[in-house]
């Protein structure tokens, strides 16, 4: 699209970033922090697609160009396929987790506690 | 209509991402601070949805029907089924005692906010996007990345593969009662 | 044969102690002690024989230096395995293997009722072995080997009988105070290197150490440098002093009468305690360039004989008063070295190898006839029983003593101790601002010869002669012999008691006695025959002083050391022929004071025992308390105990919360982007 600027879209990539850090910290319930990690990884996403398009840098032949566009979808979907293995298999966790214990409070998982 | 902000052209496209844009950061800021559960998923999804739009908005189209195939159709089902699940919506709805962690965190994040944005921000101000032709506007289409998947990133496309069937294998495992 | 086959006199012990070594106990147990004894003596004889040979084609004067390979050679300074044939290292050589082979056959008989007859006779030979590495070697550094060698071997001997603490305590001493006297040896050889590199115009080869090369750079180099000749010369006179029991250096002599009698006669008569005579007599040149040095020399030559001849008037061992007798004549080679009559001193180590080895041999033979008691109070009247012992213990005595007539004929010990006087009185070479020390020592000599004719008269007197026979009337006064430690058989192992009867020992025992009495007679005759013997080791005179007399003029020594001789055993036999006197018996407390000091060396072992053993035990206890546990210990605990308070400070952290891990980690993120903003700054493209 014409005339939004690249700060726009990097703009909202960090918002969304920073509000997922913010949630991981802030939120107690494993599946809302995990939901919160999603939300990191597509503002990931967003950026690199970003970038993608609005060439900053200008390169040196025809053939980097193509190289260079794609190379941000190649990202974006080997993180949308990395996530997904992700999800599938923290989701196992907590439901590993969650037959054992009946609630699911992340603080209440401090066996790492030194 | 041709005003401008802080030096950047005020167009129709500018203010169709705004919208956009916007209502994708209400969403993320919903999925933070609701304590229903269900509710924080719901809007989770309606935030892939925005971003799916996004992503057409940048030629990415496939990536964008991607997008709401994988994220919005599967792994958000599967995040709401786990919640059904557990029963974490409604009746269990946990009332988190607020703690200096969350104030100390809630600032660390704008600060982090602050800190990147004033770095990088003002730099892009001014990008505009490139010009494309007939051929790479297809840049984002199934064909292009078809053929740079399975040519060029042919080897991470297989690890990729991998590690998706561990992924499998491994939440497999983890789900059943008894090995 | 000539000087190249010197290397033989050298592989004989070598092979001796090797072959008892590893094969000892076999032969023992299958061919019994005899042929094991006949093995020991064999290689020493060998080695005399193939020395004798030598000797006679060595003329005098003359020095041949026979190489047989490289053994350091590092950068300027090359050591050679190098062996040196002249009339000094073979003077030494025919003693060490003569007497030496005598008293290997003593040994043999008297130690076969010993265990470990193997070892001992390993031991010996080893002995003889480092005792003619020190004298061959050409080079100060092969003498240092044989050094420490000959005192490696003392410390094995004297300890011997190791079961017994008293003897290892011995052996310890032996080495320790030999060790003091190598510190100073090593430091002489060292600062002789240095000063010779110093001097800039190379010696031949770099051989620095080599007596060939290095005597004339001295020589030369020392001509303009008095104080550097001092310091070295004292520094190998400490060497000396350590190894030929000078004082203070002397204490542990005495107690190295705990091992066996053979190895007292050896070690302590004969050969080791002469090293430092030899050491003197090869390195003359320097101590020709230090007149201090040599009176020094000189005095303490003196004040040792002196002081030795006193303690032994205390002592009522037998092997003791033998021993301070051999301090005491180690005192009147150095005044002769020290007077610069160096030849003198050498005739002595001569003479006193035959008629000390004699002395102690015939000890020996007493003590194994009476049970190994070695108290002369026990004893009396042992010509009786003992008639060969007795008949060549006197032939030492009037050795040791000087008896002779001027001019017609002497036992050995004459000539020898008329050399040394005279050489101290008619020489002006020691001396310090104008003092003759050389000439004071001189005199205190001649009182030392009549100090010690009375002490060897009494000793004489005590153990032969008299008609009482004290051991009859034990058992009040022994001490307990445990002859299980070390006898091999028990029951042949007899006590002594009222009706203990003592039988003269078997031939392999008097025999060197005789050939030893024999020498002892005739060898000062004729070693000092027409200046025989001076002419041999020294026919041009001394480098620096030129020739030495010792002749002094203006006093007539001859009558005065004839009248030392005879008067002093005629006081000796006077006092003690009747035996013990009264006050002298085993009620201690009778006994004079100055004989109850003289007993007990007037205190000086045991103000060094104090101060050395005790004193050193309190240093090395508070050094342990102090430094090693509270600082060191206190120090390494020190960071234990810091990393463990760090630690524990650190715990708090780890709480097992991961949203406070999360937490951290954005605050550090912050930080770090942070900190890159702002610090570099970087303004807007």
């Amino acid at each position: 699209m014409n005339g939004v600027p690249l700060a726009a879209y990097i703009g909202l990539g960090l918002f969304m970033f920073t509000t997922g850090v913010v949630g991981v910290i802030v939120r107690k319930s494993p599946i809302v922090i995990f939901m919160c990690i999603e939300l990191m990884l597509n503002s990931v996403n967003l950026t690199f697609l970003a970038f993608a398009r609005y060439q900053m840098v200008p390169v040196a032949s025809p053939e980097r160009l193509q190289h260079s566009m794609m190379a941000g979808q190649m990202i974006v979907i080997f993180v949308m396929a990395v996530a997904a293995a992700e999800v599938a298999v923290g989701l196992g966790i907590i439901m590993a987790i969650f037959r054992l214990r009946d609630n699911v409070d992340i603080d209440e998982m401090n066996l790492l506690r030194g | 209509m041709n005003q401008t902000v802080g030096g950047v052209a005020v167009t129709p496209e500018l203010l169709m991402f705004g919208a956009i844009a916007g209502a994708a950061a209400i969403c993320a800021v919903g999925v933070v601070a609701f304590n229903n559960a269900v509710r924080s998923a719901l809007c989770l999804v309606v935030n892939f949805f925005l971003l799916a739009v996004l992503y057409f908005t940048l030629n990415a189209e496939m990536l964008g029907i991607t997008q709401v195939v994988v994220y919005t159709g599967a792994i958000m089902v599967l995040f709401l089924f786990v919640v059904m699940l557990l029963n974490l919506g409604g009746s269990k709805l946990v009332h988190e005692k607020s703690d200096w962690k969350k104030f100390v965190g809630i600032l660390l994040g704008c600060g982090l906010f602050v800190i990147l944005g004033a770095q990088i921000l003002p730099q892009l101000v001014h990008v505009q996007p490139m010009q494309l032709d007939q051929d790479l506007a297809k840049f984002g289409g199934p064909e292009a990345i078809g053929r740079t998947l399975f040519t060029e990133y042919a080897y991470p496309f297989e690890a990729v593969s991998v590690l998706l069937l561990i992924g499998i294998v491994g939440s497999i495992l983890l789900a059943k009662r008894r090995i | 044969m000539n000087y190249e086959s010197i290397w033989l006199v050298l592989l004989f012990p070598i092979l001796g102690f090797l072959i008892q070594a590893l094969l000892g106990t076999r032969i023992e147990k299958t061919l019994g002690r005899k042929v094991l004894g006949g093995l020991a003596v064999l290689p020493i004889a060998l080695s005399f024989a193939v020395g004798l040979v030598i000797t006679l084609g060595t003329k005098g004067g003359t020095s041949n230096t026979a190489t047989i390979g490289q053994w350091i050679n590092a950068g300027n300074l090359s050591i050679p395995f190098e062996f040196i044939v002249d009339p000094l290292s073979m003077t030494m050589v025919l003693i060490i293997t003569g007497v030496g082979a005598l008293i290997h056959l003593y040994a043999t008989g008297y130690m076969s009722e010993e265990r470990e007859y193997a070892r001992f006779f390993t031991y010996m030979n080893l002995f003889i072995a480092s005792m003619l590495l020190l004298v061959l070697g050409a080079n100060l550094l092969l003498l240092y080997v044989g050094w420490e060698g000959v005192g490696l071997c003392s410390y094995l001997l004297i300890g011997f009988w190791y079961k017994d603490l008293a003897n290892a305590k011995a052996a310890n001493k032996a080495f320790i105070v030999n060790r003091i006297g190598d510190w100073g040896l090593s430091l002489g050889l060292m600062l002789i290197v240095v000063f010779l590199l110093s001097q800039g115009n190379h010696v031949q080869d770099g051989r620095y150490l080599s007596y060939d090369t290095m005597l004339p750079a001295l020589q030369n180099g020392l001509a303009a440098n008095p104080a550097m000749a001092t310091a070295i010369a004292l520094l190998l006179f400490v060497g000396a002093a350590g190894k030929s029991a000078q004082f203070p250096l002397y204490i542990w002599l005495p107690d190295a009468m705990a091992g066996p009698t053979p190895v007292s006669a050896l070690i302590h008569a004969a050969t080791m305690v002469t090293s430092g005579v030899v050491l003197l007599n090869r390195m003359h040149v320097v101590f020709e360039m230090s007149p201090v040095a040599s009176a020094i020399v000189c005095v303490i030559g003196a004040f040792t004989a002196l002081f030795a001849a006193l303690i032994a008037f205390g002592q009522t061992d037998i092997k003791k008063v033998l021993a301070y007798s051999t301090v005491s004549q180690l005192g009147f080679m150095f005044i002769a070295c020290g007077a610069g009559a160096y030849w003198a001193g050498m005739f002595h180590v001569t003479t006193h190898a035959f008629f000390k080895a004699l002395l102690f041999l015939g000890a020996g033979a007493v003590i194994h006839a009476m049970a190994h008691n070695q108290d002369m109070r026990n004893y009396g009247n042992l010509r009786k029983y003992l008639p060969i012992t007795f008949w060549t213990m006197v032939v030492g005595t009037l050795a040791i003593c000087a008896v002779g007539i001027p001019g017609v004929f002497g036992f050995a010990g004459f000539y020898s101790k008329e050399a040394i006087l005279g050489g101290a009185l008619a020489n002006t070479h020691a001396q310090i601002n104008g003092v003759q020390l050389g000439q004071i020592s001189g005199w205190v000599g001649l009182g030392v010869a009549l100090l010690t004719s009375i002490y060897m008269t009494r000793l004489t007197c005590l153990t032969f002669l008299g008609s009482e026979e004290r051991w009859r009337a034990i058992p009040a006064h022994t001490e307990e012999h445990h002859a299980e430690d070390h006898a091999e058989n028990s029951d042949t192992h007899h006590a002594l008691d009222e009706n203990h009867t003592p039988h003269e020992v078997p031939i392999s025992m008097w025999l060197p006695l005789v050939v030893l009495a024999l020498l002892s007679i005739g060898g000062g005759y004729f070693l000092a025959n027409g200046g025989a013997f001076e002419h041999w080791l020294y026919p041009s005179g001394l480098p620096v002083l030129g020739e030495v007399s010792t002749e002094p003029t203006g006093i007539p020594l001859a009558m005065y050391s004839m009248i030392a001789a005879l008067g002093g055993i005629a006081l000796g036999l006077v006092f003690y022929l009747k035996g013990l006197p009264k006050n002298q018996g085993f009620d201690e407390s009778q006994w004079l004071g100055l004989r109850r000091a003289e007993r007990d060396q007037f205190g000086f072992d045991n103000a060094v025992t104090v101060a050395a053993v005790d004193g050193g035990g309190d240093i090395a206890r508070g050094l342990w308390k102090w430094v090693d546990v509270a600082l060191i210990d206190g120090i390494v605990e020190g960071f234990g105990k810091i990393s463990g308070g760090l630690g524990e400070l650190m715990r708090r952290w780890q709480t097992g919360y991961i949203r406070l891990y999360a937490l951290m980690m954005l605050l550090g993120l912050v930080g770090l982007i942070g900190f890159f903003a702002i610090v570099f700054q970087r303004g807007v493209r």
